[in-house]
Formats: structure tokens, sequence, C-alpha cells
């Protein structure tokens, strides 16, 4: 290849302003660009406000409730969860879920994997492996009787989950983890 | 996932080019420490997003491709499309020209006589009347075009 250099003629290649300067304003592209900033902050503003209500986990929206017609079993979670980040599930036990002074509680594997449970408290006695998920057996005197899942879920998506004292109706309930 | 690593830096790399876009230009030839604030923040606060819990030299390797493979692409479209060029740079505008202000794009800029008076003090000119047009960049400088005719040099 030679060694001289490729070249094109400069021309009035930017567009003048009153024949006088090169600037290339085009003023129709920023009216438009002005209104779309007008748009955005709005639609910055109502993400802040959904993020204020708990839209995108952790607050008043995300809080749920769920619980079996004989009370023997309260759910306090939250629908919607941030990817890896902590949080907590309740299970409340009613007079009914005690049964010859133990708690026998079965999660679905869902609990473990995508939602991503780190530890329960209290230490459960005893637990199986089985039918898609895992049984907890806890010592239990009398009602109230609480335990507590940390979960941290790992995976955005729509997550559905199990919980239910053994011989009981189970709460099936989803939980939404956003990014 | 590697595909979540590869698309949260992309994302990430997108988000922030949009939201410096739309934070606006602000005269000056050197960042204001109002904005020093902004760029390390922004920074660092998407870096805790992007990386997360996952912090392997892999993923870091990884995400640095990500982005200079995305900066790459825009720079491409940005040389191959005037419409793209503007929408990423912005466009100068004209703020003062024939003794007149564009009041519109001066409010909409939130820019006020002040500042272009700076600029025109660098030059060597006394007031305004010894400017004969002023232009805000698209990178954030005000230039001005003197009137030689009245006090500009």
């Amino acid at each position: 290849m030679s060694a001289q250099p490729f070249t094109t003629p400069v021309e009035d290649s930017v567009p003048k302003t009153n024949d006088e300067l090169a600037i290339g304003e085009n003023l129709d592209f920023q009216r438009k660009w002005w209104r779309f900033e007008r748009i955005i902050w709005i639609f910055f503003a109502v993400i802040l406000l959904c993020d204020l209500l708990g839209l995108f986990g952790r607050g008043w929206l995300a809080k749920a409730e769920r619980s079996t017609p004989d009370n023997g079993l309260i759910l306090k979670y939250e629908r919607i969860e941030r990817a890896s980040t902590p949080s907590i599930m309740t299970l409340d036990f009613g007079p009914a879920a005690i049964q010859g002074g133990r708690i026998q509680v079965f999660v679905s594997n869902s609990i473990v994997m995508p939602l991503g449970a780190q530890r329960i408290a209290p230490q459960p006695q005893q637990s199986s492996v089985g039918n898609g998920g895992i049984t907890y057996t806890f010592a239990a005197t009398q009602s109230p009787a609480a335990v507590q899942i940390a979960l941290e879920p790992s995976f955005p998506g729509l997550h559905s989950f199990r919980v239910q004292v053994v011989g009981r109706q189970p709460i099936d309930a989803n939980i939404f983890v956003v990014p | 996932m590697a595909i979540f690593i590869i698309l949260r830096a992309a994302f990430g790399y997108v988000f922030l080019v949009l939201i410096v876009r739309i934070v606006g230009r602000r005269p000056g030839k050197q960042l204001t420490p109002f904005e020093f604030v902004l760029v390390f923040y922004l920074g660092g606060l998407t870096l805790t997003g992007m990386v997360g819990m996952e912090v392997s030299l892999t993923n870091a390797i990884t995400q640095i491709l990500t982005v200079a493979f995305c900066h790459y692409v825009l720079a491409f479209a940005r040389y191959k499309s005037d419409k793209v060029a503007q929408l990423l740079d912005g466009i100068p505008l004209i703020l003062l020209e024939k003794n007149n202000w564009r009041s519109e794009t001066l409010s909409r800029m939130r820019i006020q006589d002040d500042d272009v008076m700076d600029m025109a003090r660098e030059q060597g000119i006394k007031d305004l009347s010894g400017i004969k047009s002023a232009v805000l960049e698209a990178f954030g400088e005000i230039t001005i075009v003197p009137n030689k005719s009245k006090g500009g040099k």
C-alpha cells in the first residue's frame, strides 16, 4: 500500500446559522428532547414513588399475610422481594398446629432453591426431605409459637411455594423477585 | 448465570449513559465539586448493583469487556448516524446572537447571563455588547464569538 494518506476535500457539511456560524443547531430536535426530558423526569418520580410504596419490594405493598382456615398457620412474608437482598418469612402457629408436643411443618423446595433460604430459627429437632420439599419438626409447648426463615433470593422471576403444617391445609403462594 | 453478568453490565452502561445525558450539561471547562460528587456517586452506586456478591476476576473481566463492547457499538452508531450522535451527545445551542438572548434555550438549559459573561471575560471581553454570539457546545462549554466592532478582541 502506498504511503500517501487518503484525503477528501473539505466541504461546508455543518449547517450554518444566519449564514455565519457553522453550528448545526437543530431547534426542532432540541424541543423534542426537552419534551422527552420532561416526560422522563415524571417517569423517574413515578418509579421513586412506586419504590417508596413497596412495589419493588421492602415496603408497604410488598408485605403479605396468609392463613389457614383453622388459623393453625399464619404466614407473613414479602410477596415482592429483591434479588440478593435478605428478608424474613415468619410462620406463626396456632393451637391447631401443635400435636403431641411438637409442630411438623413442610416447606417446598422452592423456598430453599430459588428463594434462597439461608437459615431457620429456631433450629428444628429434625428435618427430613421428600415429596418435593423439607419437613421440619420442632418441639413445642403451646401457642403462640413462631418460626422464622431467612430468605435471600438469587433468581429474579415469579416463584411459587408451599408451606403446610403436616396433616393440615397447605398455604400456596407466590413471591415475585425483582432484579 | 453468566448471561446475567453480561446483561447487568450492559444495562448499567446504557442506564448511566441515559442518566448522564438527562441530568444535563452545565457550562464550564472543568467539573465543579457538585459534578464530581455526581460522577463518583453514580459510579459507585452502579458498581454495587452490577457486581453484587460476585467478585471473581472472571466476572470483572467479562463485565469490562461487555462495557467496552457496548461503548464500541455506541461509538460506531454515533459515527454512522447523525441522529444517534444528536441523541447521545446533544447539539450545540445558540444562547446569544445579534444582541438578543435566546430566552427559551437559557431557561431550559438553566443558564444565566452571568455564565455567558464568565466565559466572555476569559477572552478579555468587558461587557455583553462585546459578544457577537455565544454558543453552548454539546460538551458543555460556552463558546464566545467576539463582536470585533465593539470592544471584543
